[in-house]
């Protein structure tokens, strides 16, 4: 197969040779790994790689993917990092609007009439830039002779990926993981990994959030090792029964490779004492049903208990081949007779913020250590949950979660702003050509993080108005999982949707007065604000009134604030020398909306703006 | 001083001065207000006290237009001008201004157990309306300040009311017992009580400076400088100027800047050198709100209505 530029055009094209999602475990080949947290199993592909940017696909240099490649003009760039970052295109921030606006005229395929297939509209894109990124590696030897996977966790906005001079694959979906299978091509030595990144794809319009508009690969690249048998998918469905003190655990294991020998599954509780030890012979799928566990230690804020599950595959000789360990904890989350949410029973009060995932040196290239700090800055101030707006974050972040006992929002990458706000050509809307699209993008959220137990919500996306698509993006969270409740705020805007979309009745920034005034009125759903209390610059006043809220009113979950940190730059003035924070339309950036990218409890370098005194008091009252 | 339970008053051709064992004021009749502080023998004051009616333009408050509404007091908090002014010293009520040839009468050795001035000051907001400044000076040197400002229904709601001092040099710091943090009308429940320390005059760093370091609810501050404009003074000392409450505690901001260098500036970068103190006290603050950024106001109680006259009142020691 070779690869075709016009994908980019076209909305029903958005994965390519793409593996299916699957769950994010980890393995290893032994317990000695694990304890390392190393596993000689995956190979980083992060670091310097072999870097060449146009400023339109017209520009590009098409065939760079060859061995034998001029590549003399290429110069450097690190993966992972935002090419506007590293000074190569330009920054810009917008908020609801696409960056195009006022520039190109373009309006979604088959938005305005069924046969208007707007071809060329990124393809010939003046404003597509493209980085085409080239890695020269030697495969390390503990992983030679076995099948090899190649993993993008995050690379925006459309990728196609050639290994050795042949066509790997093509990827849209900028914040779920992309795996490939390079087994084909792959050598022990001097391979040759290309990739081309476009800025723009018809994803460019299922990707209008409120953030600065980057490109590139801004998250961990990475070779997987399958070993002889390989644990491909895991789906844990651990249920708590109705006396809250027993519990059920059910797993159903996808297993590739071999099949000869065996996996043994343990549980194990946080004392290291045994609750479950079973072996089965290895097949393609394995299902652990109804296994009961008579006393469970329940998950949630304040006791974010987590349960060990160790999956060991052993070839025929009794050899360990694969170490896969996950954490999982018991919660049961469910709306009661009287549209109250309850968590294990109690209800359940949402402290909540919304996290763009930055970093003021870095962008959305965040680092480790600022998930680390994030943690520990929502747990001094009390804040029990974070919506992650609005797209999927960076795989550790839910684990942490998991561990902290933060309660997640876990929202789909979709937003489609501009095509309803100040327009009429909604996608994804109820067109047939996006709604592969969407689904697919509900599926690698759901597939990749299904385990996590810190998720009670899947979050369908944000303000994309409603229509049958994302009607059936919910329908494929209720088809799927039972376990959790679905969100999605802009069905507000379609009240014919009401019954097919959300659980929950969302608003953003709706006013206390107003908010009161639905609780009063025998509510049809349980309430979330998904995003209140805006706080841009110096703001947070009237927290108050919200807090108030909750004890009046059951069926109030609470909300999620706008926003955790600010979205700024840190640059050095060239005027005074001093390293300053910028935002929006400081880089000659047009149209741009200014400071409003910067609306953080935190300032963009993680110290807490003055009004965090006020949340962490508030969210106290309800901890 | 013949009297150390009385203060000495000096009756000047345009000024009144008022001196006591280690303090000395001077109010001029000619810039109409309080001129000269000086505690142990240090200026306190650059320019004189005036009324303030502007803040620096919050992100909420441009974004639900009351930057544009409220324009006026931008040029009523730049601009003032003293229309009358009135002199008590002790029970003695001058009905003329003991200035010019009115000063002639008196000597060296004047001496009062209190020296009251009242300040009216035209606004110059559209349409115009009044503000006073009071000052009631006792034996201790203690200043009783009280500021007043006079309703008028067709005036648009007050971004702040208060008093704002400038001090010549930038403060190394101050204390106040209060509440922690910086705090709003609508955002001080999650305050502490208790005395702070603060280092230098920040500002906090919003992306765009903006109204900011306001301090609800203060019994008492204290300002600590350790330098003058003084060309002979090298003594590098720290010296202090204590603002307390006088029947109600008050609200402060100490930064280094006006609201309208504040206002000016897009990024913090952009703002000048930081070289004096900028007191305000302020009687009535506007909430900051929070509900959204491009249109929701701040909550109803949290607003300051411009058809009723204003009080407050402050002791300098």
């Amino acid at each position: 197969m070779q690869a075709d530029i016009k994908w980019l055009d076209d909305p029903e094209t958005f994965r390519v040779n793409q593996l299916p999602a699957h769950s994010d475990h980890c393995f290893y080949r032994n317990y000695r790994e694990w304890q390392d947290k190393r596993s000689s199993l995956k190979q980083s592909l992060n670091g310097q790689w072999k870097f060449k940017f146009t400023k339109n696909p017209m520009e590009r240099p098409t065939g760079f993917y060859h061995t034998n490649f001029d590549t003399n003009d290429f110069t450097q760039i690190e993966v992972p990092s935002e090419i506007e970052m590293t000074g190569f295109a330009q920054n810009n921030y917008i908020n609801d609007r696409y960056p195009w606006e006022g520039k190109i005229y373009r309006r979604p395929a088959y938005a305005l009439r069924p046969d208007d297939k707007q071809e060329g509209s990124f393809s010939q894109g003046k404003d597509n830039t493209v980085g085409c990124y080239l890695k020269h590696f030697d495969l390390d030897e503990k992983m030679h002779g076995l099948p090899i996977h190649l993993y993008f966790e995050g690379v925006e906005r459309a990728m196609y990926v050639w290994l050795n001079g042949h066509f790997v694959g093509y990827a849209e979906d900028s914040f779920t993981p992309s795996e490939f299978d390079l087994t084909p091509f792959i050598k022990d030595k001097d391979n040759l990994l290309a990739v081309e990144v476009f800025k723009h794809s018809t994803a460019s319009w299922l990707e209008d959030q409120d953030m600065f508009r980057f490109s590139g690969i801004f998250r961990n690249v990475s070779l997987l090792a399958l070993p002889e048998t390989h644990l491909e998918d895991l789906a844990l469905k651990p249920l708590v029964n109705d006396d809250f003190k027993s519990g059920i655990f059910n797993a159903t294991l996808k297993l590739t490779g071999k099949l000869a020998g065996k996996v043994r599954v343990k549980v194990q509780d946080e004392e290291g004492k045994s609750l479950l030890d079973c072996e089965y012979p290895l097949a393609k799928k394995l299902e652990l049903k109804d296994e009961e566990f008579k006393q469970i230690h329940l998950w949630d804020n304040h006791d974010p208990y987590l349960y060990q599950l160790l999956i060991e595959i052993h070839d025929e000789s009794g050899q360990l081949i694969e170490l896969i360990p996950y954490q999982f904890g018991f919660r049961r989350i469910e709306i009661d007779e009287n549209k109250v949410v309850r968590l294990n029973g109690q209800r359940l009060i949402i402290n909540g913020v919304n996290r763009h995932e930055w970093d003021a040196k870095r962008g959305r290239a965040i680092t480790m250590d600022d998930m680390k700090q994030d943690i520990q800055i929502f747990q001094a101030n009390h804040i029990n949950a974070v919506r992650t707006c609005h797209y999927s974050d960076q795989i550790p972040w839910y684990g942490m979660c998991d561990q902290a006992g933060i309660y997640m929002m876990a929202e789909n990458n979709l937003e489609t702003h501009g095509t309803w706000a100040n327009a009429d050509y909604n996608v994804p809307g109820s067109h047939q050509e996006w709604l592969a699209a969407v689904i697919d993008r509900a599926r690698t959220n759901y597939e990749t993080f299904k385990n996590h137990t810190a998720i009670l919500f899947w979050s369908l996306g944000n303000e994309s108005y409603a229509g049958e698509d994302i009607a059936q993006m919910n329908e494929f969270y209720k088809k799927h999982d039972d376990t959790r409740l679905t969100h999605y705020e802009g069905v507000c805007h379609v009240l014919e949707l009401r019954d097919r979309i959300s659980d929950l009745e969302s608003r953003m920034y709706m006013p206390p007065k107003d908010v009161e005034e639905y609780l009063k009125h025998d509510p049809a759903k349980p309430f979330v604000e998904c995003e209140y209390m805006h706080d841009m610059g110096n703001s947070d006043g009237g927290m108050g009134s919200y807090i108030e809220l909750i004890d009046k009113y059951p069926q109030y979950l609470g909300g999620f604030i706008w926003d955790y940190i600010d979205q700024a730059i840190l640059v050095k003035d060239k005027i005074t020398g001093q390293e300053v924070m910028r935002y929006g339309g400081d880089f000659d950036d047009r149209l741009a909306d200014n400071e409003f990218s910067g609306d953080g409890l935190l300032f963009a370098d993680r110290k807490p703006k003055p009004a965090m005194q006020e949340v962490r008091y508030y969210y106290g009252l309800h901890k | 001083m013949a009297y150390t339970n009385k203060m000495q008053v000096v009756y000047g051709t345009e000024s009144l001065g008022v001196h006591g064992s280690d303090f000395s004021y001077i109010f001029s009749y000619k810039f109409g207000g309080l001129i000269s502080l000086k505690k142990k023998g240090k200026e306190w004051l650059y320019r004189m006290p005036t009324p303030t009616f502007w803040r620096a333009t919050t992100d909420n408050d441009r974004g639900n237009g009351f930057n544009l509404k409220a324009a006026t007091w931008l040029g009523a908090d730049m601009f003032t001008k003293c229309k009358e002014i009135q002199v008590t010293v002790d029970d003695h009520h001058f009905t003329e201004l003991p200035s010019g040839p009115a000063s002639d009468k008196f000597s060296n050795e004047e001496t009062a157990e209190k020296v009251k001035l009242a300040f009216t000051y035209q606004v110059l907001a559209t349409p115009k309306t009044e503000a006073k400044i009071v000052y009631e000076v006792a034996t201790s040197g203690t200043i009783k300040v009280i500021g007043h400002y006079v309703g008028h229904a067709d005036l648009p709601e007050l971004p702040v009311f208060g008093i704002r001092m400038i001090m010549p040099t930038l403060a190394t710091g101050f204390d106040y017992q209060g509440l922690s943090g910086e705090t709003y009308p609508d955002r001080m429940a999650g305050a502490e009580k208790g005395e702070f320390h603060v280092v230098g005059l920040p500002v906090t760093r919003y992306l765009v400076p903006q109204e900011n370091g306001m301090h609800m609810a203060t019994e008492k501050l204290t300002i600590t400088r350790d330098d003058t404009q003084n060309n002979a003074d090298h003594d590098r000392t720290p010296f202090s100027l204590t603002v307390e409450q006088d029947q109600k505690p008050f609200n402060f901001s100490c930064l280094p800047y006006t609201a309208e260098e504040l206002e000016n500036a897009t990024h913090i970068e952009e703002l000048p050198p930081a070289r004096r103190t900028v007191l305000v006290v302020a009687g009535a603050v506007r909430g900051v709100g929070g509900i959204d950024s491009w249109g929701s106001d701040v909550e109803d109680q949290y607003h300051i209505a411009s058809d009723q006259d204003l009080e407050f009142s402050f002791l300098i020691k």
